[in-house]
């Protein structure tokens, strides 16, 4: 449907629903800037308010140097671990879709109902530590880093599988004859190819692997490990009643994936239907 | 030069055989097209020699050595398919030069030789697009130019002209037989479409059900079909052909005569029946008669023949051109 064919119930209908939408998703993030900015007293009334002195600067400061600029080493562990985990999901990912879709094997079919299991059943928090103690990993960032690629592969090997399905095998063929080694076809025609699919999964992982609160809480504690979601934890605890400077650290740690997330927008829809329909 | 030699080759998946037992020589330098019906095994059989499957049973023998369990690389063949299959993320020169980079050729050699195949294709102006911007024909040109590119023994062409429409295939079919023509190159050519097998091939090879009915040159195929089969397959219009009582009237197991071997005549002839249909091609009229003795009776004569439908006409075969299949 162009858009001039829209009628005009159309139009409002539209109007209304994305006014309700940005009322609803933007009156939070009001909330959390407006909070931020002010001093410790009128924080702890909890009022919707324009503030009445503006302290972001000096909240700010004293956000990341709170604890020793405990902040700061979050953000890179945070990092860490959020690049680790999404290059290994995105390879493996790739690589085991690939498998799964192009070689006929009596095994494939178990190892699909693997990576649906995977999707299907909730991992449990103390045998996973037990594994990590066993493996010297518990209370690492590599432990985290494979906690994390554990928890997304089987999104990630499905969405490649069923986008490889619509690759057209002569392309394989192609370069088997242009002399290409099976890695090689992969690398050089296969991966290319997939980059819809790579995008939307850095986005929606790398979101959710970077606002992750509670499996760093259950496998990486220790002050040294600390995330920046943890960081949170730490400052309700410490600054029981210091909600603007709460509200100050909520506001930094949600800008980085934000900012992913608006620059990306677009090839996430592109990516999520584009296994859908052959074209 | 080189020839390609089939030794009693089979292929079965599973429990189906597709190929039943192969045996083949094409020629150095030879265009060679196979040609039949859907499921008759002709692309498996094309497959096979690339190296694409394996054989179940039998040998392949390429330019005097033996490659039945070698690597598609290691054939010394190139492949053109019926998808074009271009890598759509890679430019024209890529895609040409994509074989030659795989083979960690110097840099200047690659430029060097996928210029001079664009040069032979015409591919010049458009070396930098993507395939998804090129049309049909110049996608056709540039799978092409990749095979040529690799220089090899022998090019294996997968129905690689179902794609386009009729014009440009039969502009295609003069510039794949002036390639074949310049590069001298031994070339083996799937298809169902006979007209292509006509005009193009050195040689002819009739597959049907996974079996070589005739191999031949388009007009031994033509004046001397060894099969009702291959009699049927050949020619446009398809040859009427008459079994059962008919035929054993006629004193064989299957009686077959051309339409462009059936004279008409208003008063006299072999064969009365009445016009059913009739097409008129321009230069030729084919005829579709209803025979009572026979059933449908197609003949193709001169365009200026004037007749219409319901009229009642005599057809009688031209002596010499009837076919007696046992």
């Amino acid at each position: 449907m162009t858009r001039n064919s829209l009628s005009v119930r159309q139009r409002n209908t539209g109007l209304i629903a994305t006014a309700a939408a940005a009322v609803i998703f933007i009156t939070p993030f009001l909330y959390i800037f407006f909070m931020a900015m002010k001093t410790k007293k009128e924080a702890a009334l909890f009022l919707f308010s324009w503030p009445r002195e503006w302290h972001f600067w000096s909240n700010l400061t004293e956000v990341i140097m709170a604890r020793n600029y405990m902040l700061l080493l979050a953000y890179m562990n945070s990092t860490l671990i959020t690049v680790g985990a999404v290059t290994l999901l995105i390879l493996f990912g790739a690589m085991v879709g690939y498998i799964l879709q192009r070689r006929p094997s009596g095994w494939n079919r178990l190892i699909y109902a693997g990576v649906l299991v995977g999707l299907m059943v909730p991992p449990a928090v103390v045998p996973t530590i037990w594994v990590l103690q066993g493996l010297h990993l518990f209370k690492t960032l590599q432990g985290m880093v494979l906690i994390q690629v554990a928890y997304g592969l089987a999104f990630s090997v499905l969405l490649y599988r069923s986008f490889i399905a619509t690759i057209p095998r002569d392309l394989d063929e192609a370069a088997i004859i242009d002399g290409a080694k099976p890695l090689q076809i992969f690398v050089k025609v296969i991966l290319p190819l997939l980059r819809p699919v790579t995008v939307t999964l850095i986005v929606v992982q790398s979101i959710a692997i970077f606002n992750d609160f509670t499996n760093p809480l259950y496998y990486l504690p220790g002050k040294e490990n600390v995330t920046v979601q943890l960081t949170l934890f730490n400052f309700q605890s410490q600054f029981q009643s210091q909600f603007n400077l709460l509200f100050m650290n909520i506001l930094l740690v949600t800008i980085p994936p934000l900012i992913v997330f608006v620059f990306f927008n677009r090839q996430i829809v592109a990516g999520m239907t584009a296994g859908a329909v052959k074209g | 030069m080189a020839g390609v030699v089939l030794k009693s080759l089979k292929k079965s998946f599973g429990a189906v055989e597709v190929i039943k037992g192969i045996d083949l020589e094409v020629k150095a330098g030879e265009f060679c097209v196979f040609v039949g019906p859907s499921g008759c095994g002709k692309s498996t059989l094309l497959r096979i020699i690339a190296g694409l499957e394996q054989a179940t049973a039998g040998e392949i023998w390429i330019d005097g050595r033996e490659v039945t369990g070698a690597e598609p690389s290691d054939r010394g063949i190139a492949m053109v398919f019926q998808s074009y299959a271009l890598y759509p993320h890679l430019t024209v020169r890529e895609n040409i030069g994509f074989g030659l980079s795989l083979a960690r050729l110097p840099k200047d050699q690659i430029r060097a030789r996928v210029d001079a195949a664009a040069a032979a294709l015409q591919l010049g102006p458009l070396m930098d697009r993507k395939p998804k911007a090129l049309s049909g024909g110049q996608r056709q040109r540039v799978a092409i130019g990749r095979a040529i590119v690799r220089d090899p023994k022998v090019f294996l062409f997968d129905e690689p002209l179902s794609n386009l429409d009729a014009a440009l295939r039969a502009q295609m079919r003069i510039e794949l037989t002036d390639l074949h023509r310049r590069l001298g190159a031994t070339m083996i050519y799937v298809t169902h479409d006979q007209i292509e097998a006509m005009t193009m091939a050195d040689k002819i090879v009739v597959l049907n059900a996974g079996r070589i009915e005739q191999v031949g040159t388009p007009m031994q195929l033509y004046n001397h079909p060894a099969t009702p089969f291959v009699a049927g397959f050949i020619g446009s219009p398809k040859m009427n052909l008459f079994t059962g009582e008919t035929a054993r009237a006629l004193g064989c197991t299957t009686y077959g005569i051309r339409p462009e071997h059936l004279a008409l005549s208003p008063t006299a002839g072999t064969w009365q029946g009445k016009v059913r249909h009739i097409e008129h091609l321009g230069a030729d009229t084919v005829i579709y008669l209803d025979v009572p003795s026979l059933g449908e009776l197609v003949a193709r004569v001169a365009g200026e023949m004037a007749a219409d439908r319901g009229d009642m006409l005599w057809a009688s075969p031209m002596p010499g051109r009837e076919f007696r299949f046992d």
